[in-house]
């Protein structure tokens, strides 16, 4: 894919699905990621199929990625900031939730 | 080339002349289905997709029944489309929930399904208010202001997009004769009997017996066979959030879950006339109620923000005309078009072959507006 | 609530040669002018990351090129001119002619406002034209365009075995600064077809009206040309791979071939990016010189609502000089409208302009959209969020569906989260082709807010009056 950077100037450090990373300040999370060599960023929520980032200018959709406490983000459009925790957006289903009675029909 | 002559035209591609066209070819009949081109005022678009029984037919107990029956054949009808085409209607009768976020709106609500109730006499009107945990174990996630909710077992949803194309196909599975981009602007009687039916001054079909469902459309075709159709626009705005793995089992008044997992949060009612753009305050409106309603759907995404042009009457009920001066003539116009399509495809298809809507649906028609009722 | 209401007099959308020139223009002359910028830095994508490239690595100024090193000019003229700039910010609505004012819906640090601006001027610029081919969405095909943004911003270069696919200027000058970083792609699957006579003779009227700009590209395709392994007369162009690209296959002459990669990069050109003026509810119509939709535009950037005025890529594909030019005359538009609330469009074409169309008419020609990527086979996806493939369309619209939004409805094409930015064009052109009729009869997808993500409790958190919190109970 890309070639990875050598000696960064003002390295940020980040996680993605637990793995540690270091990025340059000011990179997009989309440019941290492909730069560390990360090129799959989430399931299809169709299918189920794998997707990376496309675009890089916001049009595509395909970057989603969730990041602690911000939530969903276009990776090509968000900063990546020191000690930032991102991971795969979940499209599956929370078995705990479906056990929903039926009620009762009279 | 295409054949020109039909048993019959509808005229109106929409949910209510599709559901018309599939049932005139689930008769056997000889069908053609016009309809305009992409940019038609199309509401099934903007449909919200309940198969609705609850809190329907106030003042009007054939109304109530006419719901219930529908809801009561939807399962069959589905199935049937299903069978036919393969596609999946994403039809549920789960039951649904009428949700009340305050007291008052509870109350005032309540009122109103006692008064049907009472109204239904024997028949029954099967309700039930659940509230506090109980609601919370059948709508996990519900915001804990929320008064209450009424349960009614009848209530059900479907994707409306996906009936359209499904009706659609259908017709089509049926021999029926789809013909695009050809707007209706002039009906000619034909001597003997049947119709002649022209866009621009171009023959598009004739037909023996006509159906006139073109939404909005209806009001200038319908005096021309010397139909009136009361009808105004109203319009419902609607938002669409992404496919979410949140999980809401049954449909309410103000949020369902869609079949793909995209959540549809409505409905608004605004009297703008011809106008299918959205506005600021009345969509911050939805998002707010269903906001409080359910607290953890803050984080979904919104889609897209959608306005539609419902059909409205007077009182709010169907009306169901035909036409004494032209025989064979028939205009349709409710804005209950899923609910009642199963209803529509069967028995209303049934009066049309017949010629004549029964005595017993003439409380439909629009004659009901001509005479003004004091107690 | 007109007088209670914050306004600024003109409101920027997009931070490239258009929009920073207008704002400059606007601003110098006293007007309270505010710039949106979905970026973190000014440039757009043509300048993007230029302050940070002259800030922190000077050294790659001379591989990016000239014309690139020519936006520190423009930045720094924009820093001074007293224009607010707002980075970071995505508009995801504007009101439409039915509410009361006009209004931006904006997100800025993950919250949603409202801005009321007089005058909105749209720079939004332009997105490369959707290329779909199979296997066009595993991860490691990206646009030529995201793989250069990625070089100026972050200084990302691919390895050795990179391919590049499809034409248009930008694959060539990406491809030449690649060279200059001493990177060779394993190859160039150029598909364009051989230059007809019309082409040849409109590069001659080029080749005098913009000797500079003509011999650059020349220069640049000429050292991709020399340097680098080009591939002529590419087709069916196939991405392969389990769970991300491996491989690519390609015809040339009846002859399949295959090349292992983990990147390729495509390009088919740019076009408009539209979204938020068809969103707006302004007029447009399909540009068959340049294959898109492209805004009504009348004088330097009117449009068919009074209160937004259209510039530079966005309003239709002319490059950064002509997008410069744009902002500097609708500058004197938006004024007088700011005056007297009437539009006097500016009617004189300056030489300049005139020379720069002449540009365009050869680019438009001989660098025209890729057959294979206009109307894709059968099995390709088109909608890449809702994974509609070619044959679903060409299936209902057989069917007797006659335009995109009827098609939405029925397959769900377009209804993902790009808002079929991905696919729009293509359905369009699908659809047309089936039907045997021209484009703009078969018509766009309606397209409506939100343009940019939103969610529910940001809108329901949205003061509809800045500082008014009108919070639900």
């Amino acid at each position: 894919m890309f070639r990875p950077r050598t000696n960064l100037t003002d390295p940020v450090n980040f996680s993605f699905e637990g793995r540690r990373l270091t990025a340059s300040r000011g990179d997009t999370i989309a440019a941290a990621l492909l730069g560390s060599g990360v090129f799959i960023f989430r399931e299809s929520a169709v299918s189920g199929i794998p997707r990376g980032p496309f675009c890089m200018i916001g049009n595509c959709y395909e970057c989603f990625v969730q990041v602690g406490a911000m939530g969903v983000v276009q990776a090509c459009l968000t900063e990546i900031t020191e000690g930032m925790q991102i991971s795969k957006v979940s499209n599956s289903i929370d078995e705990s939730e479906m056990g929903i009675k039926e009620i009762s029909k009279r | 080339m295409t054949k020109k002559y039909f048993d019959v035209a509808v005229i109106g591609g929409g949910l209510l002349g599709s559901s018309f066209a599939y049932g005139f070819g689930q008769a056997g009949l000889s069908v053609a289905l016009i309809d305009e081109g992409d940019n038609a005022i199309r509401t099934a678009r903007g449909n919200f997709g309940l198969v609705w029984v609850q809190g329907k037919g106030e003042g009007m107990r054939e109304y109530a029944r006419w719901s219930r029956k529908s809801a009561d054949d939807w399962a069959n009808f589905s199935d049937q489309l299903t069978d036919l085409t393969g596609h999946d209607l994403g039809y549920h009768q789960s039951g649904g929930f009428n949700i009340s976020l305050d007291e008052t709106e509870l109350q005032q609500y309540l009122r109103m399904l006692e008064a049907l109730k009472a109204d239904a006499g024997e028949e029954g009107y099967e309700y039930e208010l659940v509230q506090g945990r109980t609601l919370a174990q059948y709508l996990p996630g519900i915001g804990e202001n929320v008064a209450g909710a009424t349960y009614c077992p009848h209530d059900g949803h479907v994707n409306p997009l996906h009936l359209l194309r499904a009706l659609q196909e259908g017709f089509s599975k049926h021999g029926g004769c789809y013909l695009p981009l050809s707007s209706i602007d002039q009906i000619q009687p034909l001597q003997s009997s049947g119709f002649e039916l022209l866009s621009k001054g171009r023959q598009v079909a004739s037909c023996e017996r006509l159906v006139i469902a073109a939404g909005h459309g209806s009001v200038g075709l319908g005096q021309q066979v010397s139909i009136r159709i009361p009808i105004y626009p109203e319009q419902g705005q609607i938002i669409v959030t992404e496919r979410s793995a949140e999980q809401l089992a049954y449909p309410t008044n103000m949020i369902r879950q869609t079949d793909e997992g995209t959540f549809m949060l409505g409905a608004s009612a605004r009297d703008v006339g011809f106008n299918s753009e959205t506005t600021t305050d009345t969509l911050q409106d939805i998002v707010r109620r269903c906001a409080s309603a359910f607290p953890h759907l803050r984080s979904l995404r919104i889609q897209r923000n959608w306005a539609a042009l419902r059909i409205m009457t007077p009182d709010g009920f169907p009306v169901y005309s035909q036409s004494e001066e032209f025989p064979g003539a028939f205009a349709f116009s409710c804005h209950s078009g899923v609910t009642l399509a199963a209803v529509h495809a069967q028995d209303v298809c049934r009066w049309v072959v017949d010629g004549t809507i029964p005595t017993d649906y003439r409380c439909f028609g629009p004659e009901r507006f001509d005479v003004s009722t004091t107690n | 609530m007109t007088t209670q209401l914050p306004l600024c007099d003109v409101a920027v959308i997009g931070a490239g040669p258009a929009g920073l020139t207008a704002a400059c223009e606007l601003a110098e002359g006293g007007r309270d002018v505010v710039v949106l910028d979905e970026q973190a830095a000014p440039g757009g994508q043509i300048y993007k990351g230029v302050e940070k490239v002259f800030a922190d690595r000077p050294q790659d100024i001379r591989f990016l090129g000239g014309e690139y090193a020519g936006g520190e000019r423009l930045m720094h003229r924009f820093r001074q001119s007293g224009a607010k700039y707002r980075p970071g910010v995505s508009v995801w609505q504007i009101t439409s002619d039915q509410e009361p004012e006009l209004g931006l819906g904006l997100i800025e640090n993950g919250s949603a406002q409202m801005l009321y601006p007089k005058h909105v001027i749209l720079a939004t610029g332009a997105m490369e034209r959707p290329t779909p081919f199979e296997g066009w969405t595993l991860p490691g095909v990206m646009t030529v365009g995201a793989a250069q943004s990625l070089l100026k911003s972050s200084r990302l270069l691919p390895e050795d075995d990179v391919v590049l696919a499809g034409t248009g200027p930008l694959l060539y000058l990406y491809a030449a600064q690649l060279a200059s970083f001493g990177i060779r792609p394993q190859a160039i699957l150029d598909t364009r077809p051989s230059m007809s006579l019309r082409a040849v003779l409109l590069g001659v009227s080029a080749l005098a009206a913009c000797p500079k700009s003509m011999l650059k590209g020349m220069k640049w395709l000429w050292s991709v040309r020399v340097k680098m392994n080009m591939v002529r007369g590419v087709h069916s162009l196939k991405a392969q791979g389990e769970d991300h690209l491996r491989s690519v296959s390609y015809e040339v002459r009846g002859y399949r071939h295959k090349l292992s990669t983990s990147l390729l990069l495509v390009h088919d050109g740019v076009v408009p990016n539209t979204w938020l003026s068809m969103s707006a509810g302004i007029r447009h119509h399909f540009d068959s010189a340049q294959s898109c939709w492209v805004p009504d535009i009348h004088g330097a950037g009117s449009t068919s609502r009074k209160c937004i005025s259209i510039i530079g890529d966005g309003a239709r594909i002319g490059g950064a000089s002509v997008a410069a030019m744009q902002g500097e005359r609708v500058a004197c538009e938006v004024d007088t409208y700011l005056r007297t609330q009437h539009c006097s469009t500016v009617a004189t074409q300056s030489r300049a302009l005139r020379r720069q169309r002449r540009l365009r008419r050869f680019l438009d020609c001989a660098f025209s959209p890729t057959a294979d990527f206009q109307l894709p086979a059968d099995e390709t996806i088109v909608c890449r969020c809702e994974e509609v493939t070619a044959r679903e369309i060409r299936q209902v619209a057989a069917r007797g569906c006659m335009g995109p939004n009827q098609g939405k409805a029925f397959t769900r094409c377009g209804m993902g989260p790009c808002m079929g930015r991905k696919c729009a064009l293509t359905v369009s052109q699908v659809m047309a082709n089936a039907h045997g009729v021209p484009v703009d009869q078969i018509g766009h997808y309606r397209i409506r807010s939100p343009i940019r993500p939103i969610t529910v409790g940001q809108f329901a958190d949205m003061a509809l009056v800045p500082g008014q919190d009108k919070k639900a109970s």
